[in-house]
C-alpha cells in the first residue's frame, strides 16, 4: 500500500507540474525587477484598474450566479411552455466566442446601433453611449458566461431528489422558499465551481474588454508588454491574477467543505408546474435569455455572412475546418487524458494536501491570459534549451517552436481546468462503497479503473472533452502565437478580418465556427439524455 | 376530519383503483395496505398533493383541497405532515434546522422550545447540532417524524417509513411512533405493504385488493 | 469510448499531425519565409503575384507584431524566419534595437523609397505609407473651423470628439510625433484637453469612430485615412470628410508598414530579392492599393480613390522617433486618463 501510495504520488505530481509548468515560468519573472516602471503602474494605472476589476468580477459574479441558477432550477424543477427545448437551446451560447458576442452587442446596441438609431428616432429617446460605466461590460459577460454556472447547476438539480423537496412543500415551503433553502445551498458546490471558471475567464479575458475599452487588470498586463516593451513585468503582473485563481478555488474549496450529497436520483416529474399566465412569463423570459445570447447574434452574423460569402468563401476554407477540428480534437483527448488520471479517485490522493496543490496548480492556467501564458511557455521551453546546451547538448527550440506540440501543451495547459472539472465531479458521484466492495472482491487497482472508475466517469469524461473542445475551438492568442505554418484555424481568420474591420467578412468564418461549436454542443445534450436515462 | 371521495387511479391504461371512498375522525390511526403496485403509495401522494390522478376528491377540516382529480390547493398551503420512506431529510441542515424548518414563522426561541420538547419526544434530547448523515436510520426516521409534527399538522401522512429499517427495529420503533401518534393525538395514515405492521400501527386497517378498498 | 480507444487515437492524430507539419515546414533554397503581422489577405495576393514572377515560393506566418517579436527573439539564430513584415515604425524600430535585423542596402531599394522612409542603417525599408488625420462630419462641422490634431483640445470640440483608444499603437505614434514637435508638458495639456471634450468612451476601432459621427453621437474624430477609404467604398454617400491636419504647421501624421530580411535568415539573398520585389512599381501598385494606403514608391500614383481626397504635406520627422518616444507617449496619456 504504502509503495503503491508512492508510485502513484509521484506520476501524479509529474503530470500535475508539467501541465502547471508555464505558470512557474510566468511566476519566475519575479528574478528580474523593474523598480521605475513598477512605480509608475502602481501610481498610474493599478489603484483605478484594480477596483474596475473588482467591480466586473462582482457583477459577473453575481450575475452567472443568479441567471445560471435560476434557469437551471426553472428547467428541472418546472414545467412551463416551450420548458423542453429550452433546455438544451440555453447551452447553445456556449459556442459563441465571447469577442464575437461582444462585437456584435456593440454593433447593434452602442449608440451607432439599429437598437439605439431605432430608440432615438421611433420613441424619442435620448442616446447614450452604452461603454460608460461598467453595466454593459457585465452584462455581456454575464450573457457569455452563465452557461458554465447553468450546466453545473443545471446537472445538480438534477441529481437532487424529488421527495427532498416534496418533504419542504408539505412543511409549508413556498417556491421560493424551498429554491432558496433547499434546492439552491444543494446545489452550491457545483454553481460554485462554474462560477469559478466564470471568474477565472473573467480576470483573463482581454477581448471583450478592449472592445468596450474597459480597463482591467489584464490592460496593465498588455500595457506592460504592449506599451513599455517589459515582458517581466507583464509577467509579473499576470502571476497576480494566478494568485487571486488560487485564493478563489481555496475558498471554493472551503466553503464547500465536506458536504457531498450522493444522490444518482433523476427527477422525471417536476415538482412544479406552472399554468396559464405565470407559464408564459416564465417562457418569455427563458426565451428572453435565449434571444439575447445565442438567437440574436447569430441572426446578426447570417445578415453580416449573408452579404459577404460570395467575396470570403473560397477552398481555403477546407483547410481552415480541418485543421482547426484536428487541433480541436487532439486537444481534447489530451487534455481529458490527463484530467482523467488526475481526477481518479484513490486513497492516496484522497489523504495528501501536496496532491491536492499539485492538481490545483494544474488547474491555474485558466486564469492566465492566453498570449502570457505562451509567451511563458516558450521562455520555458527556451531555458531548457540553454540547461542543454550548457551542458555541451544541443538547443531544442527549432525544434519545439512551432511544432503542433507546442500549441497542444498550450491547449491542455489552458484548459485542464474545464476538463478537470468535469471529470472530477462525475468521480465524485462514485460513492467510496463502490471501492471497498470492489477491494473485498478482490479487483486489482487496474481492474477497478476499467470496470468500475472509466464507467463510471464517462458522462464526465466525454462533457469534460467536449467542452475543452468547444474552448479550444474558440481559442485565439495561443493559436496566433504558436500555430504551425498552414495551420491556421477559424479564429484566427475571424480576428485577422475583424482586427481589419472587415466585420462582414468576419461572420463567415465565425458562423461556420459557432456552428460547429453548437454541434459539439448539441452532441453534449444527446449523451446526457442517455445517461440520465441509465440511472 | 377527512374525506376522500370517489378516488380511482390508472397506470397508463390499467385501472389500479376504484372508486376509494374513506372518512377519518380526529385522532383517527388509520393504515392502508396492499400488494405494490395496488395504488396505495399513490393515493397518499394525492392527498398530500403531489400526484395528480384520474378522479377523486379530498376534504380536510372542512376545506375542499382537490377535486375531479386535479388540486385546488398547492401542497404547501394544506397542513399536513408526510413522512417518507427515505426521510428526506435536508443533508445540508443539521437536525435543529431540519425539525424547525416547517415553524420558521416562530420566534427564533419559540422554535427552539418546540425543537427541544419534539426532541425529548423522539428520545434523541441533544441530537440538535447533528447532520442527518452522522445518524442511524431510525434515528434518522424519528428525526423525519419530528420534523412532520413539528407545524402540528391536521393530518400526518406515513409512506412505508418502516420498511428499510431491520426487522428488530422496525417493531420497536412501529410501537414507539404509534405512541407519538397517540400522545400528539394527529389524525394519521400508514402505508404499508406489511399486514402484520398495519394491524399493531392502526385503529383501522384498509386493504386494497383487486381495485377495491375494504375497510376492517 | 473508454481508455482502450482513446490511447491509440490520440497516438494516431498525433503522428498524423507531426508529420504533416514536418512536410509543411521541408524547406528549400527557393523559398522565403515570412513572419507578418499585416493581415493574410493583404499579402496573400502579394506572395502569389511574387512566386509566379521569380519562381520563389512564399511561406508565411501571420501574428500580432509583439508577439512575433517576442517569438523572434526566443528563436534566435534557429529561426525559420528570412524576413518580418509589421505595421508602424515603433514596431520596425523596436525589432531593430532588439538586433532582429541584418542591413540591407541595395540600390534598388534606395532608387524606389525615399530614404525617410528607411533605417538609416538599412535594416528596415518601408513599404506603405499610412496617414491619421482627421475626419468630420459634413452635416454638423464646418471645415474652417478645423485646423490641427492640438485645435482638437479647444472648447468648441467639448462634447463632439471621438477619439481611439490609447492603447492602439496609431494613437501611440501619433502623440509621440506631437511630443517629438512640442515636448511634454504642452502635449500634455492637449491631451488633458482631448479628455475632456470626448462625447464618449475612446473606441476600440476607427471604424466605430466614423459610425458614431454618422450616428451623431460626436462631430469630428481621428482615423488612419484607409478606414475611411473602406467605408466610402461601401457607402459612397455617407456625409464625411477627411481634413488635411497641420497643413500650416507639421503636417499630417504619417506612419509606415514594413519590413527587413532577419539576422539569421536562411535565404537571405531569397529575403532580399522579395524586399526589392515589395519596392518595385509592380508590386507598390498592388500593396498600397490592397489596403487603400499611399505607395512608399514615389514613382507609383496613388488608387484613385485615394488620390481624390487630395495631396497633402507629410510629417518629415524621422520615424524611428515614434519608437523612441512611444512609452513616454503612453505614460502622458495614462496620467491624463485618456483609455
Amino acid at each position: 500500500m504504502e509503495k503503491n501510495c508512492l508510485k502513484s504520488k509521484i506520476w501524479t505530481s509529474v503530470l500535475a507540474l508539467l501541465v502547471a509548468m508555464p505558470i512557474f515560468v510566468v511566476a519566475l519573472s519575479w528574478l528580474f525587477p523593474e523598480r521605475e516602471l513598477w512605480v509608475h503602474f502602481s501610481t498610474v494605472l493599478l489603484p483605478s484598474l484594480i477596483s474596475a476589476t473588482v467591480v466586473l468580477l462582482i457583477g459577473v459574479g453575481l450575475g452567472v450566479t443568479l441567471l445560471g441558477t435560476i434557469l437551471a432550477y426553472l428547467v428541472v424543477m418546472v414545467e412551463f411552455p416551450g420548458r423542453r427545448w429550452l433546455e438544451w437551446a440555453l447551452f447553445l451560447p456556449f459556442a459563441i466566442p465571447a469577442y464575437v458576442l461582444a462585437f456584435v452587442y456593440l454593433g447593434v446596441f452602442d449608440y451607432s446601433g439599429y437598437a439605439q438609431v431605432w430608440m432615438r428616432e421611433v420613441l424619442g429617446l435620448p442616446g447614450f453611449d452604452i461603454r460608460t460605466g461598467s453595466w454593459a461590460v457585465i452584462l455581456t459577460f454575464v450573457l457569455v458566461f452563465y452557461p458554465y454556472v447553468y450546466m453545473m447547476a443545471r446537472a445538480s438539480f438534477k441529481r437532487q431528489k424529488i421527495n427532498i423537496i416534496e418533504a419542504g412543500q408539505l412543511l409549508g415551503a413556498s417556491p421560493l422558499r424551498v429554491f432558496f433553502k433547499i434546492s439552491l445551498p444543494m446545489a452550491r458546490p457545483a454553481a460554485a465551481a462554474g462560477l469559478l471558471v466564470t471568474l477565472m475567464e473573467t480576470l483573463a479575458d482581454f477581448g471583450v474588454v478592449s472592445l468596450f475599452n474597459f480597463d482591467t487588470f489584464t490592460t496593465a498586463i498588455y500595457s506592460a508588454w504592449g506599451d513599455f516593451r517589459s515582458i517581466e513585468i507583464a509577467a509579473q503582473l499576470a502571476s497576480l491574477l494566478v494568485l487571486v485563481a488560487f485564493l478563489l478555488i481555496y475558498f471554493e474549496k472551503k466553503a464547500r467543505g465536506q458536504a457531498k450529497y450522493y444522490s444518482n436520483d433523476v427527477a422525471n416529474k417536476k415538482p412544479y408546474r406552472a399554468l396559464g399566465a405565470a407559464g408564459w412569463l416564465i417562457s418569455l423570459f427563458v426565451f428572453g435569455v435565449f434571444m439575447l445570447s445565442f438567437a440574436m447574434p447569430m441572426l446578426q452574423l447570417i445578415i453580416w455572412g449573408w452579404t459577404s460569402v460570395g467575396e470570403e468563401w473560397s477552398v481555403k476554407y477546407v483547410d481552415l475546418i480541418i485543421s482547426t477540428s484536428v487541433l480541436t480534437t487532439s486537444a481534447a483527448l489530451i487534455t481529458v487524458g490527463i484530467a482523467t488520471i488526475l481526477a481518479l479517485p484513490s486513497r492516496c490522493k484522497r489523504s495528501s494536501p501536496w496532491i491536492k496543490g499539485v492538481i490545483s496548480m494544474a488547474t491555474l492556467g485558466y486564469a492566465l491570459p492566453g498570449s502570457i501564458m505562451t509567451v511563458g511557455l516558450l521562455y520555458g521551453v527556451n531555458q531548457v534549451s540553454a540547461i542543454s546546451v550548457y551542458f555541451g547538448g544541443q538547443s531544442i527550440n527549432h525544434i519545439i517552436f512551432g511544432s503542433i506540440a507546442l500549441l497542444l501543451f498550450a491547449y491542455v495547459s489552458r484548459f485542464m481546468a474545464i476538463g478537470y472539472s468535469s471529470i472530477k465531479a462525475s468521480a465524485e458521484q462514485i460513492k467510496p462503497m463502490f471501492t471497498q466492495n470492489a477491494h473485498l472482491l478482490g479487483a486489482s487497482r487496474l481492474r477497478l479503473i476499467l470496470k468500475i472508475y472509466l464507467p463510471m466517469m464517462t458522462p464526465g469524461i466525454l462533457a469534460g472533452g467536449l467542452l475543452v473542445a468547444v474552448d479550444v475551438m474558440k481559442e485565439l492568442p495561443a493559436t496566433y502565437l504558436l500555430r504551425p505554418f498552414g495551420w491556421d484555424t477559424l479564429a484566427v481568420q475571424v480576428y485577422e478580418l475583424s482586427a481589419e474591420g472587415l466585420f462582414e467578412r468576419a461572420a463567415v468564418p465565425a458562423l461556420i465556427m459557432v456552428l460547429l461549436g453548437a454541434v459539439l454542443m448539441l452532441i453534449l445534450q444527446l449523451l446526457d439524455k442517455k445517461s440520465s436515462k441509465n440511472f | 376530519m377527512l374525506s376522500v371521495n370517489n378516488l380511482s387511479i390508472a397506470y397508463q391504461t390499467t385501472q389500479v383503483l376504484n372508486e376509494f371512498d374513506l372518512s377519518l375522525a380526529t385522532g383517527d390511526i388509520f393504515a392502508l395496505t396492499g400488494d405494490s403496485g395496488s395504488g396505495k403509495s399513490s393515493a397518499l401522494r394525492f392527498i398530500a398533493g403531489l400526484d395528480e390522478v384520474q378522479s377523486g376528491q379530498v376534504i380536510l377540516d372542512g376545506k375542499q383541497l382537490s377535486s375531479s382529480g386535479i388540486h385546488k390547493i398547492a401542497p404547501e398551503l394544506r397542513e399536513i405532515g408526510m413522512v417518507f420512506q427515505d426521510y428526506a431529510l435536508f443533508p445540508h441542515m443539521n437536525v435543529q434546522k431540519n425539525i424547525a424548518f416547517g415553524i420558521h414563522h416562530l420566534s427564533n426561541s419559540e422554535q427552539k422550545v418546540r425543537v427541544e420538547e419534539l426532541l425529548l419526544m423522539i428520545g434523541l434530547e441533544g441530537f440538535e447540532k447533528k447532520y442527518p448523515h452522522q445518524l442511524s436510520g431510525g434515528e434518522q426516521q424519528r428525526v423525519a417524524l419530528a420534523r412532520a409534527l413539528a407545524p402540528s399538522p391536521k393530518l400526518l401522512l406515513l409512506d412505508e417509513p418502516f420498511s428499510s429499517l431491520d426487522k428488530n427495529l422496525q417493531k420497536q420503533l412501529v410501537l414507539q411512533v404509534r405512541d407519538i401518534v397517540k400522545k400528539t393525538n394527529v389524525t394519521s395514515i400508514l402505508v404499508t405493504h406489511d399486514k402484520h405492521e398495519a394491524t399493531i400501527f392502526a385503529d383501522k386497517v384498509g386493504v386494497i385488493e383487486n381495485s377495491q378498498l375494504t375497510i376492517s | 469510448m473508454n481508455i482502450k480507444t482513446w490511447v491509440p487515437s490520440t497516438l494516431v492524430v498525433l503522428a498524423l499531425a507531426i508529420t504533416s507539419v514536418g512536410i509543411a515546414q521541408a524547406k528549400s533554397e527557393d523559398s522565403v519565409t515570412v513572419y507578418s503581422s499585416r493581415k493574410e489577405h493583404l499579402i496573400k495576393p502579394l506572395f502569389e503575384s511574387f512566386t509566379k514572377d521569380t519562381g520563389i515560393k512564399v511561406a508565411y506566418l501571420t501574428g500580432k507584431g509583439g508577439a512575433l517579436i517576442e517569438r523572434l527573439k526566443l528563436e534566435g539564430n534557429n529561426t525559420k524566419a528570412d524576413m518580418f513584415m509589421t505595421v508602424d515604425a515603433g514596431n520596425l524600430w523596436y525589432a531593430a534595437t532588439q538586433d532582429l535585423f541584418q542591413a540591407v542596402q541595395t540600390q534598388t531599394l534606395k532608387r524606389n523609397i525615399p530614404s525617410h522612409l528607411r533605417d538609416p542603417k538599412g535594416l528596415w525599408t518601408g513599404l506603405s505609407v499610412r496617414a491619421r488625420t482627421i475626419v468630420y462630419s459634413t452635416e454638423r462641422v464646418n471645415p474652417t473651423d478645423l485646423s490641427t490634431y492640438e485645435n482638437l483640445a479647444d472648447v468648441k470640440w467639448s462634447g463632439r470628439l471621438c477619439l481611439r483608444t490609447s492603447k492602439k499603437i496609431y494613437t501611440k505614434s501619433l502623440v509621440a510625433s506631437m511630443i517629438y514637435h512640442q515636448g511634454k508638458n504642452k502635449v500634455g495639456d492637449i491631451i488633458s484637453g482631448w479628455v475632456d471634450n470626448l462625447a464618449a468612451t475612446p473606441n476600440a476601432k476607427d471604424s466605430h469612430i466614423m459610425n458614431a459621427i454618422v450616428a451623431g453621437q460626436c462631430d469630428v474624430g481621428l482615423v488612419n485615412t484607409y478606414y475611411f477609404g473602406r467605408l466610402i467604398a461601401k457607402n459612397p454617400n455617407v456625409p464625411l470628410k477627411l481634413f488635411w491636419a497641420n497643413q500650416d504647421t507639421t503636417g499630417v501624421h504619417v506612419n509606415v508598414s514594413g519590413a527587413g530580411v532577419t539576422k539569421y535568415a536562411t535565404n537571405t539573398k531569397g529575403a532580399i530579392k522579395l524586399l526589392e520585389w515589395l519596392s518595385s512599381v509592380k508590386a507598390q501598385a498592388i500593396y498600397a492599393s490592397l489596403n487603400k494606403e499611399y505607395p512608399a514608391n514615389q514613382n507609383v500614383a496613388s488608387d484613385e480613390v485615394v488620390s481624390s481626397w487630395g495631396s497633402f504635406k507629410q510629417d518629415k520627422m524621422n520615424l524611428a522617433q515614434t519608437g523612441v518616444l512611444q512609452a513616454d507617449a503612453v505614460k502622458l496619456m495614462q496620467i491624463q486618463g485618456y483609455r
